[in-house]
């Protein structure tokens, strides 16, 4: 402690050299190996987990892609849109029994000339 | 460098005798470093064990011997960072706060050399630390490693892979700050930390 009577700076060189000093390495337990292992197993098993999980969920996600494809590759089949002309499916949307189209019946009695 | 890279290679391959025999060799090197970055004796082994884990799971990106010593260090350098900022953001790091093994060996430190000396070593700890509060986590660990552990600029230059100049001026800033709070603490209990 005498060096630390000098100057500000010698004295905190002083100061860092007693705390290396006073802060000695500690010994290892005897279960640092062991909780070593144990740790790099558990980060193992989970990394481990979400690999699969990443790979289940990229698998799923191809096979819906596929699917979705295939599913719209394929032609519609429903020969009644595809036989039926323009006229006639326009026909078929407004044809004359169509309540909505129905106006109630009026006789104009009262003026026959007009 | 405490191992060959013969072995580093086996372990590479997932030989875990020789990731073992590693982890051996740099044990004690290691927990004494983080010992003194952290200074907190109870959480010194976690610590090291998150070291050894990133390195386990790294380590086959190692390509050359000569860089696995530099590497390791900024492994250790990185976990105690992370540890610090753990410590800051939960507030627990105070000096008014004993560790555990602090009071252990306060209540077994019987005698009243013993008793004296771990008082003495307590208060240099405490006395550091403090100061150590003026600067950065980042700044404190860099300090650390060049006052405290000796480490040279060529070795810091490859730990943290910045330029000899930009670590000169980020040590003289963090130096500077270190001896203005020592100053005023000094101003402040008279001559307590030269004591």
């Amino acid at each position: 402690m005498n060096s630390m009577r000098g100057n500000v700076d010698e004295r905190l060189d002083a100061l860092l050299q007693a705390y290396r000093d006073a802060c000695p390495a500690p010994e290892p337990s005897a279960n640092f190996m062991p909780n070593l292992w144990q740790r790099i197993e558990s980060r193992q098993s989970f990394t481990f987990s979400f690999q699969r999980m990443a790979n289940a969920f990229v698998t799923a996600a191809v096979a819906l892609s596929i699917v979705l494809g295939v599913y719209m590759s394929i032609p519609r089949s429903n020969p009644s849109s595809y036989t039926q002309s323009y006229l006639e499916a326009l026909a078929d949307a407004n044809t004359l029994d169509t309540p909505d189209y129905v106006a109630p019946v009026r006789l104009e009695l009262s003026d026959p000339g007009r | 460098m405490l191992v060959d890279f013969e072995l580093i290679k086996r372990a590479q391959k997932g030989d875990s005798a020789s990731f073992n025999e590693i982890v051996l060799a740099y044990r004690k090197r290691i927990l004494g470093t983080i010992a003194r970055l952290i200074a907190r004796p109870e959480d010194v082994e976690d610590v090291a064990q998150e070291v050894f884990l990133r390195l386990y799971f790294s380590l086959d990106q190692l390509r050359t011997a000569e860089v696995f010593e530099p590497w390791l260090h900024r492994l250790t350098v990185n976990a105690a960072y992370d540890y610090l900022r753990k410590q800051r953001r939960r507030q627990e790091f105070r000096m008014s706060d004993l560790s555990e093994q602090q009071v252990m060996l306060a209540d077994a430190a019987a005698g009243g050399k013993v008793e004296h000396e771990e008082q003495h070593r307590k208060k240099i700890r405490e006395s550091v630390q403090s100061l150590l509060g003026a600067v950065s986590e980042a700044d404190r660990i860099l300090l650390m490693l060049k006052e405290v552990e000796g480490l040279s600029l060529k070795e810091l230059e490859k730990i943290y892979k910045v330029n000899e100049n930009a670590l000169k001026v980020r040590l003289f800033r963090a130096r500077q700050r270190v001896l203005k709070a020592y100053g005023a603490a000094e101003e402040k209990e008279g001559t307590g930390l030269s004591r």
